[in-house]
């Protein structure tokens, strides 16, 4: 019976359908190989120092403005009463922000199959790992006796005093440094083929043997990579609940406390949003200028970036539609202080940076549903610059404004960042860019392997994929 | 915490020996033994010599039966040597309390004051004292700091240098003897209005012996205008004692009898015992204010009418008119504003309290206002009742114009002062520098050597009065010892014994006052111990008003009109500083003033409507002139002030004060004395304003000044109150349904069953804001002080806050939109007659407290009696607490408080080691409580409702009991430092547990509330809602306070009245729609 059926017929979609090809212009696989080692083995361009003196300069200035408030005490920065909380807690959700993207790309869209993670994982990743060692500084330093921050692990010590888990704060440490450590791990994982690949093709011995110890004696084996793959794969499903965890937690910071502003059950999906939200607008903002100064237009393509703006608009849409929320529910739930609080946050003396934020978080992605915005690289880098700034805003908002005006009026006040704040946050950018900038010159910044895996010659069913003849 | 050992000076002497004898004879052996400290401790080398410092501490210390072994260039921990011998009534970290009393100007607070190992530490209140209930004022708790102030005068000083005190003596004999020679011809006195005996005693045995010597008196704030003005009335010297506890209905003419006149302590008390009803149908007192300045007697009225403060007689006059006083009214027309019913309907109301009516005039006020007070008093048949009056000795002194007259005429030679600082707070045309300087000799006893030290010949540091000898007269003329509790740090003497010289008696204040006092020893020590002598107080005397000299006063008077180009501007005591006295006491000069909040600075106090006439803005610096004199000032515009008066309070600015007065080497705040001359008095009316582009920046610690509608302090009319007592609970959320369920149920409620479970309830009809709390808990507590720019930033350490509000008519509120920035809120009309309220605010420990469960750390946490804990050691100052506090009332250690120098708090450090100057950090260390940490920084801290002091009593209770079995504490014993510094009595604290405790009694009252009750944290702090008393006929009467009002409004309730007065039967309902 089967015998009777005509075979179906498979015809091509139309052109205007097709896909365009995740690496651009058919790059052979020698190709890409030599695309991404490139950049690890030429001299190093004039520009890469032009980018690494400023931010060596920045770190510096991070370390000075650390030491200045350690040895000082926490009133160098801009925080008072009632903000106890100012840029310190405002810089660390950033940042951790802005290290969801890298995991959300490498872990989950790995796990959903989405094959053009593959030509944007390696920096995304490297961009969260920094990015939490930035976040990270702050929870660290911000507290008044520095010097103590280790009561806050569940040590064994003669003081006989465990950590209070009832506390979000205390969920933070867990939260972060598991995302930390999960993060590192997975991304070296993935580096470790990579990592042969540049040791193979190394020149002189020293050079050689760093590579080679990195690579952990790589073969590239079936059975190493088919061990590989399935590392790979556990890691991937351990990291997937991390990106929705970590920043779900870092939401209950606020959630869990009583404070109008804080005190709401959206806060856990609207900050995992908010967080990948940002953290593409930061990959965008690093991967536009990398792919011409690198040449790695082929393996960044277009399609990729339409498709990371596709999850920005996304994001933003789902992180507008809770700042509406928010805003319905004061009215709705009837509480007059969280009424205020809201009509605060909008028209009350912080009301400017309210609309810095929705603009930016919410409008500015609008645009993306326009193609010929997507495919603008001046405009989607600008737009993406202004994510980070709307992102960077929310979180102003709701730990100032909330803060600044809370139950009893004879507490308010209005906040004010001091220089140090500043330039310690200005530090952060240059812990983040010196790691980053020695990355791109050490590491492959793409992953050479997973890559060439998408390629259509990688595809047996493609036309110029497979062993041809072998086959059939 | 480590305490950074003091710098091991290089030592001076031989420190090594050969053998055990060698070392037994040498000298420095034998220094050693006698000294407290050994060779090689931190020698001071500042203004004053540590060695002397040591001997007196030393001295005092073995006064008080200790011998100290010494501490050293160790660690500290050499300070917890055990005693060899110890004292026989000696028990280690036990504190005494002695009997004293502080003087005031003309009068005296009886004291009970708390000495740690000899030095005192905490003043309160005499309990024992039949006129007080242990309740102080601010001046007095501030007080104890300015014994250990670094900057007092440390030094006799002979023209200006260093000299001996035996040189100063003979100096000083010498002087003596040459008056004597002439019989006192060319020697002159000036002194401050005081009330003690002995000084009475003394005065008049030099006056004996030197009767050609000439005696003046000069106080830049006078109370003494109050005896001047009864004795007018009543033909010889008596002085008024007002009973506020028996008047029903009380007419204030600008007296700020809550906050700036004397014996503010006995006054809140007696006012507020007539506030707090406790059921339906309580009488209640009823004040009427008639004020310029918005004051704390304004914030406490039931009516307030501002008026200018030159034209307060044209009211005083027609009320006085209106009740029968044979006053010309019409000579004092009314200012247009003044509605005649206001003084229909006042007077009506007095009229109708006849025999429980008073009638107060304020010091500021010209003897005209106080004659026609004291004429409608006679004629409301007060006197006797609602005031007594009681005869005091006058001593006729002359005032310091004379004085200046007789310098300038070459008259004296020599002249003696006696305390004050004329060089600072005289007269502007008197030109006090150089006017001084025309007597040959001049010998000052002067407390700092200030303004007044330039021009002085012979310079003695004056002792504090809790180093000295001597007595005093308090409010009712009751004799009350001050009782040193240590020997004089720097060498003082107190002004009885610089007057010994010249009475040729021997310079001993303990002789001086033992004589004056009289009796057998057994009396004297009675006398001591009790801290007073009970029937002593003066009996009070008949008093015939007497019309002529009112006549003659009215005469004499004229009534200010001012107006843009010609402003008034009144000279006022600081509720902080004084008259500048206390300019150096950093807990003073931190304190936020109980109208504008501000702190570290006054201001040029000036009402919206004439700041908005002269184009001014908040914070604007400005010249005034008046008279061809001049003074800067920023403005502050300030609700409820009259128009076109300029509110110039004194005591800041000063050239030379010390490290405190002059912070950071800058003048703290403005001096508004040089446009004080003998012809302005305290009010004067012909100011011009002229305006600069700069601004000044004040440390104001809240801005705010609208409730905005929130329930926080709750009112109501003591009408509504008699027809829905628990008119405060229907001001609470509606509760959800199914009620108040917890998801997670508290953790403690097992724990509950604790003998004692703390609580507090304040009653806010009581609290008249006076402040006093803020700094009995900053004494207490060790509460450091932090300076002006961190005040601004908001980081000011205070655990007990007083929160003001003003509201306003709701229907000028209309415009009030609280999201528009703080600016605005000074140009809205609804500020111009508000109604004020206050509310002490700290720590509500709450039974499920948000800071307990956020903290990271287990650094707060809950004891089983109910306290919310704060375990400075475990903080690591994550700051979440705070965040999470919905009151706000956690403190946070931005700096070093404590040990770093509040001008470098932001001085970098590679090292840990910047502490204050040696000789401050020295000094003030020893005003610390040693029961309570001293916090670093990085720790969060706040109130414990005194947790030392319930220790205290639960172990004193435990011993007492001994083997039985354990008792709960007795209510009343434990007092924290807020309830008993509190003179309003409005802070009870005790056992809930105990449903006959006091504070259990308060929270069963029906006005009984809990603020944010929502929330439902349960705070163990709970509030008492205040009442009003409003006169329904009167013109400015509204039918529920305002805050109420305002409430109403913002629920969307057009037809508030009936919500709040019939808030019984549909309340609920109506506040569910907010």
């Amino acid at each position: 019976m089967a015998a009777n059926l005509a075979t179906p017929k498979l015809v091509d979609p139309p052109a205007g359908l097709e896909r365009e090809p995740l690496v651009a212009n058919q790059r052979s696989i020698g190709w890409i190989s030599d695309a991404v080692s490139r950049i690890v083995e030429e001299k190093t361009p004039v520009w890469w120092w032009c980018a690494f003196i400023p931010s060596l300069i920045m770190l510096g200035a991070l370390g000075a403005m650390l030491a200045y408030q350690i040895t000082t005490g926490v009133g160098v920065w801009g925080n008072h009463h009632p903000e106890m909380w100012g840029w310190d807690i405002i810089n660390f959700v950033w940042w951790i922000g802005i290290g969801h993207a890298g995991t959300l790309i490498s872990a989950i869209l790995f796990l959903l199959r989405q094959r053009w993670r593959t030509g944007v994982n390696r920096a995304a990743e490297a961009m969260t790992i920094f990015a939490v060692m930035c976040a990270g500084i702050f929870p660290a330093v911000h507290v008044g006796r520095v010097w103590y921050d280790y009561w806050l692990f569940p040590i064994p010590t003669n003081l006989n005093l465990w950590p209070q888990f009832r506390s979000p704060l205390m969920w933070d440490v867990f939260a972060v440094s598991t995302y930390f450590t999960v993060s590192a791990l997975f991304w070296y994982i993935g580096l470790v083929p990579d990592l042969a690949v540049i040791r193979d093709r190394c020149k002189t011995r020293v050079r050689k043997m760093i590579y080679g110890i990195f690579s952990l004696g790589w073969s590239g084996s079936n059975r190493h990579w088919s061990n590989y793959e399935k590392c790979y794969l556990i890691l991937a499903g351990v990291s997937t609940p991390l990106v929705l965890s970590v920043h779900s937690i870092v939401s209950l910071d606020f959630a869990v406390s009583q404070l109008p502003g804080w005190h709401t059950t959206i806060f856990p999906p609207y900050f995992v949003a908010g967080a990948i939200f940002s953290g593409f607008g930061m990959v965008l903002t690093l991967l536009i200028p990398l792919r011409s100064m690198m040449k790695l237009q082929d393996l960044i393509t277009m399609r990729h970036i339409d498709l990371m703006c596709k999850v920005t608009l996304a994001t933003g849409s789902i992180v507008g539609y809770a700042y509406t929320m928010e805003f319905f529910i004061a009215w709705y739930g009837g509480n007059p202080y969280e009424k205020f609080t809201f009509l605060n946050r909008a028209f009350g003396p912080f009301g400017w940076s309210y609309f810095i934020m929705f603009g930016c978080n919410v409008f500015v992605p609008q645009l993306f549903w326009f193609k010929r915005c997507r495919q603008s690289l001046v405009l989607v880098w600008i737009l993406s610059i202004l994510v980070n700034i709307g992102m960077w805003f929310e979180r102003f908002v709701i730990v100032v404004t909330s803060l600044h005006r809370d139950f009893l009026p004879s507490s308010w006040g209005y906040y004010k960042p001091t220089w140090v704040d500043v330039t310690t946050f200005l530090g952060t950018f240059g812990l983040f860019f010196t790691m980053f900038l020695l990355f791109l010159r050490f590491l492959p910044m793409i992953a050479v392997s997973e890559v060439k895996a998408i390629t259509p010659q990688a595809d047996p069913h493609h036309p110029l994929g497979g062993a041809k003849g072998w086959h059939h | 915490m480590k305490t950074i050992p003091p710098q091991c000076p290089e030592p001076e002497t031989v420190k090594y020996w050969k053998s055990i004898d060698q070392l037994e004879n040498a000298p420095e052996f034998n220094t050693w033994l006698e000294r407290e400290f050994p060779d090689g401790a931190s020698e001071n080398k500042g203004d004053f010599n540590r060695r002397d410092f040591v001997k007196l501490m030393g001295a005092s210390l073995s006064m008080a039966g200790i011998g100290v072994l010494g501490s050293g260039c160790r660690k500290p921990e050499q300070n917890i040597y055990p005693f060899a011998k110890l004292p026989d009534d000696y028990i280690h970290g036990k504190a005494k309390y002695y009997a004293t009393a502080m003087p005031t100007r003309g009068s005296a607070m009886p004291l009970l004051v708390r000495s740690d190992d000899g030095r005192p530490t905490k003043v309160e209140g005499n309990p024992e004292y039949p006129d007080s209930n242990g309740g102080t004022d601010t001046f007095a708790q501030a007080s104890v700091l300015s014994v250990y102030d670094p900057d007092r005068a440390q030094r006799f000083a002979i023209g200006g240098s260093d000299a001996s005190r035996a040189k100063a003596f003979d100096a000083l004999n010498e002087l003596a003897r040459n008056a004597a020679g002439k019989q006192g011809q060319g020697l002159a006195f000036l002194v401050e209005r005081s009330s003690s005996p002995s000084l009475v005693r003394l005065a008049q045995a030099t006056k004996q012996k030197l009767p050609q010597a000439k005696w003046f008196a000069y106080d830049a704030v006078d109370f003494d205008i109050h005896r001047q003005a009864a004795s007018l009335g009543a033909g010889k010297s008596v002085t008024p004692y007002f009973r506020f506890d028996q008047a029903k209905a009380i007419l204030s003419l600008d007296c700020d009898f809550i906050g700036s006149e004397n014996d503010t302590y006995l006054h809140c008390r007696n006012f507020a015992r007539g506030r707090g009803v406790k059921k339906a149908g309580d009488t209640m007192n009823r004040l009427y204010s008639v004020e310029p300045l918005m004051t704390q007697t304004g914030m406490s009225a039931d009516h307030r009418l501002r008026v200018a403060g030159s034209q307060v007689i044209a009211v005083a006059a027609a009320i006085a008119a209106k009740l029968g006083v044979a006053v010309d009214a019409s000579k004092f027309p009314l200012p247009a504003h003044v509605k005649p019913a206001w003084i229909e309907e006042c007077a009506k109301d007095l009229a109708a309290n006849k025999g429980t009516a008073l009638v107060v005039a304020g010091y500021r006020q010209p003897f005209a206002v106080h004659l026609i007070a004291n004429a409608i008093n006679a004629a409301l048949g007060a006197n006797g009742k609602t005031v007594q009056f009681r005869e005091t000795p006058d001593l006729g002194e002359g005032n310091i114009a004379q004085l200046a007259q007789a310098l300038n005429g070459g008259q004296v030679e020599t002249l003696v002062i006696l305390g004050g600082n004329p060089g600072y707070t005289a007269p502007a045309d008197l030109d006090w520098s150089t006017t001084q300087r025309k007597a040959k000799n001049v010998i000052r006893l002067g407390y700092y050597e200030d303004e007044t030290f330039a021009a002085t010949d012979i310079h003695i540091p004056a002792a504090h009065y809790l180093e000295a000898w001597g007595d005093a007269r308090t409010a009712d003329g009751t004799f009350v010892p001050v009782q040193p509790l240590i020997q004089p740090l720097f060498g003082g003497l107190s002004e009885i014994e610089v007057l010994a010289f010249f009475a040729g008696v021997e310079p001993s204040g303990y002789k001086i006052a033992r004589e004056t006092f009289g009796g057998d020893d057994e009396a004297w020590k009675k006398y001591l111990h009790d801290g007073f002598i009970a029937g002593t107080a003066l009996k009070p005397i008949d008093v015939q008003f007497n019309p002529a000299a009112l006549g003659q006063a009215l005469a004499q008077a004229s009534i200010g009109a001012p107006n843009k180009d010609q402003l008034e501007v009144i000279f006022t005591r600081d509720y902080k500083l004084d008259d500048g006295r206390w300019a150096n006491n950093a807990w003073l000069m931190e304190l936020p003033d109980p109208v504008t909040k501000m702190s570290w600075d006054n201001a040029i106090h000036i009402s919206r409507k004439t700041a908005a006439e002269l184009g001014l803005k908040n914070a604007q610096i400005v010249d005034v002139e008046l008279n061809g004199r001049k003074v800067r000032g920023g403005v502050w515009v300030v609700p409820g002030q009259a128009d076109y008066t300029l509110g110039l309070s004194l005591g800041f600015g000063r050239e030379k004060g010390g490290r405190i007065a002059n912070f950071n080497g800058a003048k703290t705040g403005f001096n508004f004395y040089p446009l004080r001359t003998t012809q302005t008095g305290n009010i004067a009316v012909g100011a011009k304003i002229a305006a600069t582009s700069q601004t000044y920046s004040f440390a104001c610690t809240q801005d705010h000044w609208s409730l905005e509608g929130r329930t926080i302090i709750r009112e109501a009319n003591l009408k509504d109150f008699n027809e829905h007592p628990d008119f405060a609970k229907k001001f609470d959320f509606p509760e959800p349904p199914g009620g108040n369920q917890s998801l997670y149920p508290n953790p403690l409620d097992w724990k509950r069953d604790a003998t004692h479970q703390w609580g507090m309830a304040i009653d806010l009809s009581q609290c008249v804001g006076c402040n006093a709390c803020t700094i009995a808990c900053q004494s207490e507590n060790n509460i450091p002080t932090v300076g002006k720019d961190q005040v601004r930033r908001g980081r000011e350490m205070h655990w007990l806050r007083i929160d003001r509000y003003f509201s306003g008519n709701p229907e000028l509120a209309k415009s009030h939109n609280a999201l528009t920035p703080e600016q605005g809120q000074y140009l809205e009309e609804w500020i111009d007659d508000p109604q004020a309220v206050n509310q002490p605010m700290m720590c509500q420990h709450c039974e499920a407290a948000p800071c307990e469960n956020v903290c990271p750390v287990n650094a707060t946490v809950h004891d089983q009696e109910g306290l919310n804990l704060m375990v400075y050691n475990r903080c690591v100052g994550t700051r979440y607490c705070s965040n999470n506090c919905p009151w706000k009332v956690r403190r946070f250690n931005y700096f070093d408080y404590s040990k770093r120098p509040i001008e470098n708090l932001y001085k970098p450090t590679t090292t840990f080691k910047v502490t204050k100057r040696e000789d401050e950090w020295e000094l003030l260390k020893l005003v610390k409580n040693p029961d309570v940490t001293v916090r670093m920084r990085g720790v969060m801290e706040k109130c414990t409702f005194c947790v030392q002091r319930i220790e205290a009593a639960k172990i004193t209770t435990k011993v007492a009991a001994g083997q039985s079995a354990p008792k709960p504490v007795a209510d009343g014993v434990i007092k924290t430092a807020c309830q008993q510094v509190c003179p309003a009595e409005a802070i009870v604290f005790g056992n809930i547990n105990d449903p006959k405790s006091a504070v259990s009694l308060l929270k069963a009252s029906p006005r009984n509330y809990t603020t944010l009750e929502f929330l439902n944290t349960i705070p163990r702090l709970t509030y008492l809602a205040r009442i009003r008393n409003p006169n329904p006929a009167m013109p400015d009467y509204y039918d529920m306070p305002l805050t109420a009002k305002a409430y109403f409004e913002k629920a969307g309730h057009h037809d508030a009245h009936e919500g709040a007065a019939g808030a019984g039967t549909n309340g609920v309902e109506k506040k569910g729609a907010h």
